[in-house]
């Protein structure tokens, strides 16, 4: 039975639904500013990826939550747009003793947030903080020990040479903490700073926008132009696009696809094309777990697999480039014509094993991470295409370190963000890198990383880089398949400076249109 | 009843003691990998060990869980392994931002769903061809899309609205209203839909008894028999369709809060999980236990005071 009454109408409802729906749109439409008022050139409205951890000085880890804790404090060392290291709080640093001793000198006048002096016992101690504790001690691995025998000197004892030290001092391992109050919780959240910026701690809503205020008393304030920056998470890239339109952040990386709108909208766009690098990592260079990876033929069969250019156009459409080593392409220590050692020949890479001694191919576990799982099947085609079949064992992804840390899987996928060529030689060959994880080591390549480590001239160490380099492309250490990169966006009026060279992200990057970095 | 609600509350405690003790276990499994996680990438296996027994995770897993338990119970759930931030405090802002986002979607999905549900089922031909084509759109179209079209035309055509963010009821209401606008609209599309087709049909079911009939040929009002009567029986049903929106709508608002940078509950819940927070992962569990126990017992509650057929004697 329907009813059909004609004042049946259950208004009140209606009216409740009516009425809870205009409220909610006529009290936020008024309120249109909302979507407007953070883009000032005042103001940098920037936003990244991932939520930043702890801002202890210990815990520090790269990655775009560098652009927070590298606002609060200062490090030793800077990195400048085209990746040269420069004077930070310490004015100048000297190498003796055939590069065992590093001294460095630091400005005078500088001061924490909290008025107290930054002095050599400060930088002492953040330094002994970082190499005994948390995320970054091997960045300090070399240093044997730290003396500050006055207030602006501090003098490092190294073990060994290490090519890598002066630019960990220009990032996590060189920042500079107050000693009062850096083993506190509160240092953690909200820690004293020694930075160009200070954290606004009442507009600051943790894991969701982060308000900096610029210091008046910092050395180098005039390479920061904003008195205020905002720095929001966003996790989303569609939503840093709409945000980016809607006008509530001024600055932001998309994706390639997201360009044309943006531009159109009369944003600036710059392309970083390498950020990172995805890598087939031949850990297993001795044969140890998996024969046939002993086997140069097979390492270089594996990178004969690969279509890069066609996989750089499937996965990144634009936003990258392909690849055949490790090292940054704007570095000194790359070398472009190594980029064609290994073209994508499947015939030729199946002859290869077949010559030493796999005619059928074989078989290998690799790590499925969260990361790698776009690529997988991609990776699997191509290593099927050569006559290798490869199971994915599934990693949870807090097993995702462990999983390429143990030595149960002979290789494995990884993307990895670009460091210096001397960290990146570090962490992929030395046989303590955390990169070799079977440490496979070789005469050669053991010489030439003593003359990396021990050579103080840029030019000359860029020589022996570049022989590392080949080494390990001509002996197939890894199988690099692509870089990827990052189109950076921002608002007319504001400029993003760099041009990758630098792998340190700094709010220093980021400057007015139409005036000089600092 | 009260001797009811506190025989429910004690089960819910039970069961919250169960699925966080479950959960533990489960962790416990890759203590190792999150201890080197808090170490980064080039720690090494003594260093791991060093970090262990230092958060106190080389003890006996029952060891620990009975300690995590003792503390929680005194409303300490320590402090994030990655952030240092208090997991209560930190937790309370997300659930904030989440609630926020889910009740008043809840409340809407409530209001639209009976208003249509019984305007279908009172009134036929175009009403009820438009109530439901409307619920249909709800089922058909996901919430995600809802979201993006939404945001394409309030926030980026309009400008009426922000895109993404969230500003605190506290801080100021209207820019609360603002930013939750677009969220919740997205999530009462499809809560809406599933509610309009339940109190449609519990609402024609009821219309069709012999009490309602009984009832008109006594002379009693239209609108008495219909909201007092027909919706009161027919609310039962509705109730437990809104309890289970509820449910979905808190654990689906991972992707809602991922589209509008909302720091809430499940983008939280689901950063702790890739990294193995421990703390984080136990404080939300015990949370969202702790929710979902107290929401079935208001609905049931609600409908033993709606229908005393259903009343706990």
């Amino acid at each position: 039975m329907r009813i059909r009454p004609p004042h049946t109408s259950p208004r009140s409802l209606a009216l409740v639904a009516l009425t809870t729906t205009a409220v909610l749109l006529t009290t936020t439409a008024c309120d249109g500013q909302a979507a407007s008022s953070s883009s000032t050139t005042s103001t940098l409205s920037l936003a990244i990826m991932g939520t930043p951890n702890s801002f202890a000085p210990a815990q520090l880890t790269e990655g775009q939550q560098a652009y927070v804790w590298s606002s609060l404090y200062d490090t030793l060392l800077l990195v400048n747009d085209d990746g040269d290291l420069r004077p930070g709080a310490a004015q100048r640093w000297t190498y003796s003793d055939s590069g065992r001793t590093l001294t460095l000198t630091l400005r005078t006048g500088m001061k924490f947030s909290s008025g107290s002096p930054v002095t050599a016992a400060a930088v002492k101690a953040t330094l002994n903080l970082i190499r005994t504790s948390g995320q970054n001690q091997t960045q300090l691995a070399a240093v044997d020990s730290i003396d500050a025998p006055d207030d602006r000197t501090v003098v490092l004892k190294l073990r060994n040479p290490d090519a890598s030290l002066l630019h960990a001092l220009a990032g996590a391992g060189g920042v500079i903490a107050d000693p009062q109050t850096m083993r506190t919780s509160g240092s953690a959240l909200n820690p004293v700073s020694s930075g160009p910026y200070t954290l606004d701690k009442g507009a600051t809503v943790n894991g969701s926008v982060y308000v900096l205020k610029r210091r008046d008393d910092y050395w180098n304030k005039q390479a920061y132009p904003f008195p205020t920056v905002k720095i929001k998470v966003i996790s989303d890239r569609a939503a840093s696009v709409n945000a980016l339109k809607a006008g509530e952040i001024n600055a932001g990386s998309v994706e390639a696809q997201q360009l044309s709108s943006l531009k159109a909208a009369g944003f600036t766009t710059k392309l970083i094309e390498a950020t990172s690098v995805a890598t087939l990592l031949l850990f297993d260079r001795k044969g140890e777990v998996l024969k046939p990876l002993g086997d140069v033929r097979v390492r270089k069969a594996i990178n004969m697999a690969f279509d890069r250019e066609k996989m750089v156009r499937l996965f990144l459409k634009g936003s990258g480039r392909a690849t055949e080593q490790l090292y940054h392409p704007l570095d000194e220590g790359y070398d472009p014509a190594l980029d064609h050692t290994y073209p994508h020949d499947p015939a030729g890479a199946k002859k290869l094993l077949a010559e030493a001694g796999y005619p059928d191919g074989f078989s290998v576990h690799m790590p499925s991470l969260y990361f790698t799982k776009p690529f997988e099947p991609t990776i699997s085609q191509s290593l099927a295409d050569i006559g290798i079949k490869v199971t994915w064992d599934p990693a949870p992804a807090q097993q995702t370190i462990s999983a390429l840390a143990t030595r149960k899987y002979p290789m494995a996928l990884v993307i990895d963000g670009l460091d210096p060529v001397p960290v990146q030689t570090r962490d992929y060959f030395s046989p303590n890198g955390y990169r070799n994880v079977f440490a496979s080591s070789d005469p050669r390549l053991t010489r030439l990383l003593l003359k990396a480590n021990g050579e103080t001239d840029a030019s000359k160490a860029a020589e022996v880089y570049k022989q590392i380099d080949a080494f390990t492309v001509n002996n197939a250490w890894t199988a690099p398949v692509f870089y990827i990169g990052v189109h950076w966006v921002t608002k007319k009026g504001i400029v993003f400076r760099g041009d990758g060279s630098s792998t340190q992200n700094s709010l220093r990057q980021f400057g007015l249109a139409g005036q000089a970095g600092g | 009843m009260i001797l009811y609600v506190l025989r429910r509350l004690t089960a819910g405690l039970v069961l919250a003691v169960l699925v966080t003790m479950i959960t533990f276990l489960l962790l416990s499994t890759s203590l190792d990998d999150i201890a080197g996680s808090i170490l980064g990438s080039s720690a090494t296996p003594a260093r791991i060990e060093q970090q262990k027994a230092q958060l106190g995770l080389d003890r006996p897993v029952l060891v620990q869980y009975l300690d995590w338990l003792s503390h929680a119970v005194r409303g300490d759930f320590g402090l994030s392994y990655f952030t240092s931030e208090p997991v209560r405090s930190a937790i309370a802002a997300r659930l904030g931002v989440t609630l926020s986002v889910v009740l008043v979607a809840l409340l809407l999905t409530a209001v639209v769903g009976v208003t249509l549900g019984v305007l279908a089922a009172t009134r036929a031909g175009v009403v009820d061809r438009i109530a439901q084509g409307a619920s249909l759109f709800g089922h058909l179209v996901p919430n995600l899309l809802i979201a993006i079209g939404l945001v394409w035309l309030l926030a980026l055509r309009l400008h009426w609205l922000p895109a993404t963010g969230y500003t605190p009821l506290a801080e100021d209401p209207a820019r609360w209203a603002a930013s939750i606008t677009i969220p919740v609209l997205a999530l009462t599309a499809a809560g809406a839909a599933s509610l309009t087709s339940q109190v449609r049909g519990a609402m024609i079911d009821e219309l069709r008894k012999d009490y309602v009939r009984t009832l008109r040929t006594r002379g009693i009002r239209l609108r008495s028999i219909l909201l007092r009567h027909a919706l009161r029986n027919a609310a039962g049903p509705a109730l437990t369709v809104l309890s289970l929106e509820f449910v979905q709508m808190f654990g689906g608002a991972l992707v809602i809060e991922q589209v509008f940078a909302l720091p809430g509950f499940g983008s939280y819940a689901f950063n702790a999980s890739l990294q193995g927070d421990i703390p984080i992962i136990m404080g939300i569990t015990l949370f969202a236990v702790l929710l979902v126990v107290c929401v079935n017992l208001l609905v049931d509650l609600a409908n033993g005071w709606l229908n005393p057929k259903a009343r706990i004697r």
